[in-house]
């Protein structure tokens, strides 16, 4: 917080969303009655910052985008009570400063790679983070910060940010975007030092601790001129507007590219003070868990509030931090051992897995608040966009509407209706129509009933974007996310996302399933999902999303992981798994039909199921026979290795059959060798086969059967048609039961010694 | 006491005996009642203050040990629980140590440990011939530890037997052992100030869950998971492999990028890529001692550093063991993911993948 520039100047780099920041911020600006305020954001909005003032409750965030040739990059600035940046805005205006933003658009190539503007800068230099960890003896950088800063000793905050800061920024040097945003910041500071009239404030500047000593050595003389805001590249759309925003999506548990984790946790902090939030932290935990019918005692409750202030003591903290309240509870009310670490103990927490008392507790620090936009506030031009789109489209009605898919018109309104359906806006109805990428349905049923409720909805759903496919585009993406890698969820976001039309899938979509696939474990669940997906991208016409390169990489992912949990299968002897024989289906139809987007090749497939073994499930080996023979591998069936125990001789054949029914038809002397050693069975082996043989046969359709059928005829010499041996004109019990009389007769005749 | 020169291994406040004489020196922070050391510096002690000339001797998260710590100083006894090699013995050695200055009240559990092992037993010879009394009287580590204010180990608390386990529950909650042999005072020893218990059990033997709820509810349990950070624990394998293989008699410094391929492999295969992990344990200790194999083979048998063949070789022993399943989910791996990775190293690992048997 040091003052260069002739006392002139003042930089306060702060953590986004730190309420300690924010007290200092608050402090200063009543200490130096400021001539400028520069704030770290969005330079292009410095004309509508009364609008930020018209009373919102927050979290709000700017919501900014650029639609360029190859899609559209959304980013968000937010903003929380407890946003030093939010504080310095409000604040210093009240103080009659000249507030203004300084950085960069949103849309200027040095967010690239961002969605969050104020992500913590840290987090792309852990490195100098987790030295300074290592140095304090601290788990990571967010209980480091709530140790230096949140509840550190009072007074002196400024310098101790300037130590931590300066540490974590060390002697590396910045990439070339904060480089180029540091640069573009500076020449704000030096106009404002030069602009400022003689006898008035200092200038005060409130940016991202990262960047403050640059910023500090940038700005050494002034130099009069505002920069301009650079506009957007030609051709381009682009604009920012305010949207309501939650501590949901603020929090770093729940998404990546955040700020301080833990949102609802530090809104207590702001309003009410340290020591009351611990306390409150303490009691929602407590209640959420009673409400789960978990046991916690009143014993309990007593061992972790002591337990929370003995780790205050330990660690130097004048109230209970964030982190002392949950390693209390973590110590006091889990008596057995963790799966999974605790998610405040490491950087990028995975929640999945978490034992349900942690979950609590992470559900509790986020808090459940939600923004809302004050009245008179310029609505965001998703709601008069889709008014337009909904007009242009004749879809502006009310009442039952049908849709022809094969139009090209009917599939243009279907498209637009489904994407207010994804973004959950009332009064779109679908009451009919296909229902999975198979479904050979071609006619649409809406239901249309306008509602009041629309415009707030569509408000709500600006925060995903300013056109509708935009916001469908990354409503869908959330969705992916939240799924956390269930399959059955993932399948229909994904049909949602075809439905909506193709661009999402390529988009971010896409992308984001294949990663989730990647990751899941559910063979059956992930073979249906590649057999639909990969009928999508081979045939769907009708939806458009044929060769879609977004369904290729699901493909993709899904066979490469395929190729993965297929090898890892272990188990004796058990009935066929339909799931499974379908998933090895999929795995062979999408190296036999998308090898050109693969990056497993069928060597790697026939390889992986020629290490199929002894100790796989018999329907598993059956089709990792099947697997390589239609795959062109071994050429002599004479080296299939029929195992010919009865109990699962039958679920052997129904994985062959699944995978490789053509070739078995084509191969005569296989035929033989099944007849014979069916024929080799005792009547009572035979009877332990013949469920899982019947199975077996099912995967031949019935004229296949008949095929079948006539073989055996030839085989043995018959004439005449398969068909009859297929049929019986009798119950199948019933000659079962003569079956068994029959042999009862003959076992008393030969005991009696009646038969030779 | 013998020299420490020739022990192979000496208990922690021996190894670190200037540590704790320089963190003493220094405390001036209030300590719990029967403490030798603060909270402050006891937690200092384990996880390292550079400033201080203190090593850091425990590289897991420095969070639980500040839990474990204040859990000691409550009356609940502390219980550090996860699987085998992760230094759970190490960290309750370091905390007695620094909490007591003597970490050498140990019990081992095992199927065989008895109630007399954990309080208190007869010198035969003694008691035949002058009756029960102070002085034929052996106690046991709980009792030594009662008597004299200091934290017990209790190791592989779950192998010994429910009944076994359950002989705690007075001691933890009454704090006293009643020794009905012997007359007036003498036959209740109470537990001064600074005694407590610190138990490990690992969650590949029998678990937790069978313990008793009783016994249960006087711990505070405490997971203790692998090293979380790639790079401390390459660090640490290279570390104490390269004083294995220094005391083996191998002069030349391992490959670095060999140890990596070896490290990324124990990570993954402990972690299971997708659920699927090996039955093995994969700990950090059994690295190393992969890491030490590896060096032996390449230096032995060649003449030179171990490559990421003989990673491959030494894996089949250490993490396949006698189980098919993991030898199968180790080819798996090989096949797979090794040839997945690019870099000289793994393909040397992928094509080394003959080397596993069966």
């Amino acid at each position: 917080m040091t003052a260069t520039g002739g006392g002139r100047l003042e930089i306060i780099g702060v953590r986004h969303h730190s309420p300690a920041c924010a007290q200092l911020v608050r402090e200063r600006i009543t200490a130096l009655r400021p001539a400028f305020v520069l704030v770290e954001g969005p330079s292009d909005i410095n004309g509508r910052l009364a609008e930020l003032r018209l009373g919102h409750t927050l979290p709000v965030a700017v919501f900014s985008y650029l639609r360029v040739e190859n899609g559209t990059r959304a980013s968000w600035t937010p903003f929380c009570d407890h946003s030093p940046e939010w504080i310095a805005l409000t604040e210093g205006h009240a103080a009659g400063a000249d507030v203004r933003f300084i950085d960069l658009p949103a849309w200027h190539p040095a967010f690239a790679d961002r969605t969050n503007r104020y992500a913590d800068a840290e987090q792309r230099y852990a490195d100098a983070v987790d030295r300074l960890c290592q140095e304090f003896a601290i788990d990571n950088s967010d209980a480091l910060w709530d140790h230096l800063v949140e509840t550190g000793p009072d007074g002196d905050l400024g310098e101790r940010l300037a130590i931590y800061f300066d540490g974590v920024r060390g002697d590396a040097t910045a990439g070339a975007s904060d480089q180029a945003r540091e640069a573009y910041m500076a020449r704000w500071i030096r106009a404002a030092l030069a602009e400022a009239p003689p006898g008035a404030g200092p200038v005060l500047v409130v940016c991202g601790g990262f960047h403050r000593p640059a910023l500090l050595a940038a700005a050494e003389r002034p130099e009069p001129g505002w920069p301009e805001v650079p506009a957007p590249p030609e051709g381009a759309v682009g604009g920012s507007y305010l949207v309501p925003y939650s501590h949901r999506r603020l929090d770093a548990f729940e998404g990546y590219q955040s700020g301080l984790p833990s949102p609802g946790f530090y809104q207590r902090l702001w309003d009410e003070g340290a020591e009351s939030a611990a306390a409150w932290l303490m009691d929602s935990v407590v209640a959420r868990l009673r409400r789960r019918k978990q046991h916690v005692s009143t014993a309990h409750v007593i061992a972790a509030t002591t337990q929370a202030r003995a780790l205050a003591a330990v660690r130097g903290h004048r109230h209970p931090a964030r982190t002392d309240v949950l390693d209390a509870l973590v110590s006091t009310l889990v008596a057995e051992g963790l799966e999974e670490r605790l998610p405040w103990t490491v950087r990028n927490p995975q929640l999945a897995g978490a034992h349900p008392v942690v979950a609590e507790m992470v559900a509790a620090l986020t808090g459940d608040r939600t923004g809302r936009l004050a009245p008179g506030t310029p609505h965001p031009p998703l709601p008069a966009a889709v008014d337009a789109e909904l007009a242009a489209l004749g879809l502006d009605g009310r009442g039952p509407l049908a849709l022809d898919l094969t139009a090209e018109d009917g599939l243009l309104r279907s498209r637009v209706l489904h994407r207010l359906r994804v973004l959950r806006v009332p009064g779109f109805e679908r009451t009919s129509g296909p229902r999975s990428g198979r479904d050979p349905v071609a006619r649409e049923e809406w239901r249309l009933t306008p509602s009041d409720l629309r415009l707030s909805a569509l408000i709500e759903a600006a925060a995903f974007g300013a056109t509708l496919a935009d916001a469908a585009e990354h409503a869908l993406a959330e969705r992916v996310v939240e799924a956390r890698g269930d399959v059955a969820v993932l399948a229909s976001v994904l049909f949602d996302a075809v439905l909506c039309g193709t661009g999402a899938l390529a988009g971010r979509v896409g992308p984001l399933i294949a990663a989730a696939v990647a990751d899941t474990s559910d063979v059956p669940a992930l073979g249906a999902a590649l057999a639909s997906v990969l009928g999508l991208w081979r045939h769907d016409r009708l939806l458009g999303a044929a060769g879609d390169p977004g369904l290729a990489g699901i493909v993709d992912a899904a066979a490469r992981r395929l190729v993965w949990l297929l090898e890892g299968i272990r188990g004796g002897p058990q009935p066929a798994d339909p799931g499974r024989l379908a998933a090895v289906v999929a795995l062979r139809d999408a190296v036999r039909h998308a090898a050109g987007v693969l990056t497993v090749d069928r060597a790697d497939v026939v390889a992986m199921a020629g290490r199929i073994g002894p100790e796989v499930p018999p329907d598993l080996r059956g089709a990792a026979a099947g697997l390589r023979w239609s795959l062109g591998e071994p050429a002599e069936p004479a080296e299939l290795d029929v195992p010919w125990a009865p109990k699962i001789v039958g679920d052997w054949l129904a994985g062959l059959f699944a995978l490789a029914r053509e070739e078995v038809l084509t191969t005569p002397s296989l035929v033989a060798t099944l007849d014979d050693l069916v024929g080799e069975l005792t009547d009572a082996d035979f009877l332990v086969a013949l469920p899982a043989l019947r199975q077996a046969f099912e995967f031949f359709p019935p004229r296949e059967r008949a095929q079948f059928a006539e073989l055996l005829l030839n085989r043995r010499g018959h004439q005449g048609d398969g068909r009859a041996l297929l049929r019986t004109t009798v119950d199948p019990l019933l000659l079962a039961e003569a079956a068994a009389l029959e042999h009862a007769v003959d076992e008393i005749l030969t005991r009696e010694g009646l038969l030779p | 006491m013998t020299t420490t020169e020739h022990l192979q291994r000496p208990p922690a406040e021996v190894r670190f005996a200037d540590e704790l004489a320089r963190l003493r020196a220094a405390d001036t922070a209030p300590r719990p009642p029967g403490w030798a050391l603060s909270l402050d510096a006891a937690r200092r002690f384990v996880v390292g203050d550079p400033a201080a000339g203190v090593s850091r001797k425990f590289v897991g998260d420095p969070s639980l040990v500040d839990r474990s710590l204040v859990t000691l100083a409550t009356s609940r006894g502390l219980m550090l629980v996860g699987e085998p090699g992760t230094a759970k013995s190490l960290l309750s050695e370091l905390i007695t140590a620094a909490v007591s200055g003597d970490s050498t009240l140990t019990i081992q559990g095992g199927a065989a440990t008895s109630e007399d092992q954990i309080k208190y037993s007869w010198n035969y010879a003694l008691l035949v011939s002058e009756g029960p009394s102070t002085r034929s009287l052996v106690p046991a580590p709980m009792l030594r530890g009662m008597a004299a204010g200091a934290v017990v180990r209790f190791e592989e608390i779950t192998r010994c037997p429910l009944e076994v386990q359950d002989s705690l529950l007075s001691l933890l909650s009454e704090r006293v052992v009643a020794i009905p042999e012997l007359p007036g005072t003498d036959g209740m020893v109470f537990a001064r100030e600074g005694f407590n218990v610190i138990a490990t059990a690992n969650t590949r033997d029998r678990g937790v869950n069978e313990m008793s709820t009783a016994l249960k509810r006087r711990f505070n349990f405490e997971t203790v998971f692998p090293i979380a950070d790639h790079a401390t624990e390459l660090a640490l394998v290279e570390t104490e492999a390269g004083r294995l293989l220094e005391r083996s008699g191998v002069s030349v410094p391992q490959r670095r990028d060999v140890l990596e391929v070896l490290v990324t492999a124990f990570r993954e295969l402990r972690e299971g890529v997708g659920g699927d992990r090996l039955s093995t344990v994969m700990s950090t200790a059994e690295a190393v001692t992969v890491a030490h194999a590896v060096g032996l083979r390449g230096w032995y048998l060649r003449g030179e550093p171990g490559t990421a063949a003989d990673v491959v070789a030494c894996l089949a022993g250490t993490a396949a063991k006698d189980n098919a399943e993991d030898l199968q989910r180790l080819r798996r791996y090989l096949e797979q993911r090794a040839a997945r990775r690019h870099g000289e190293q793994w393909v040397e690992l992928h094509n080394a993948r003959h080397l596993l048997p069966g």
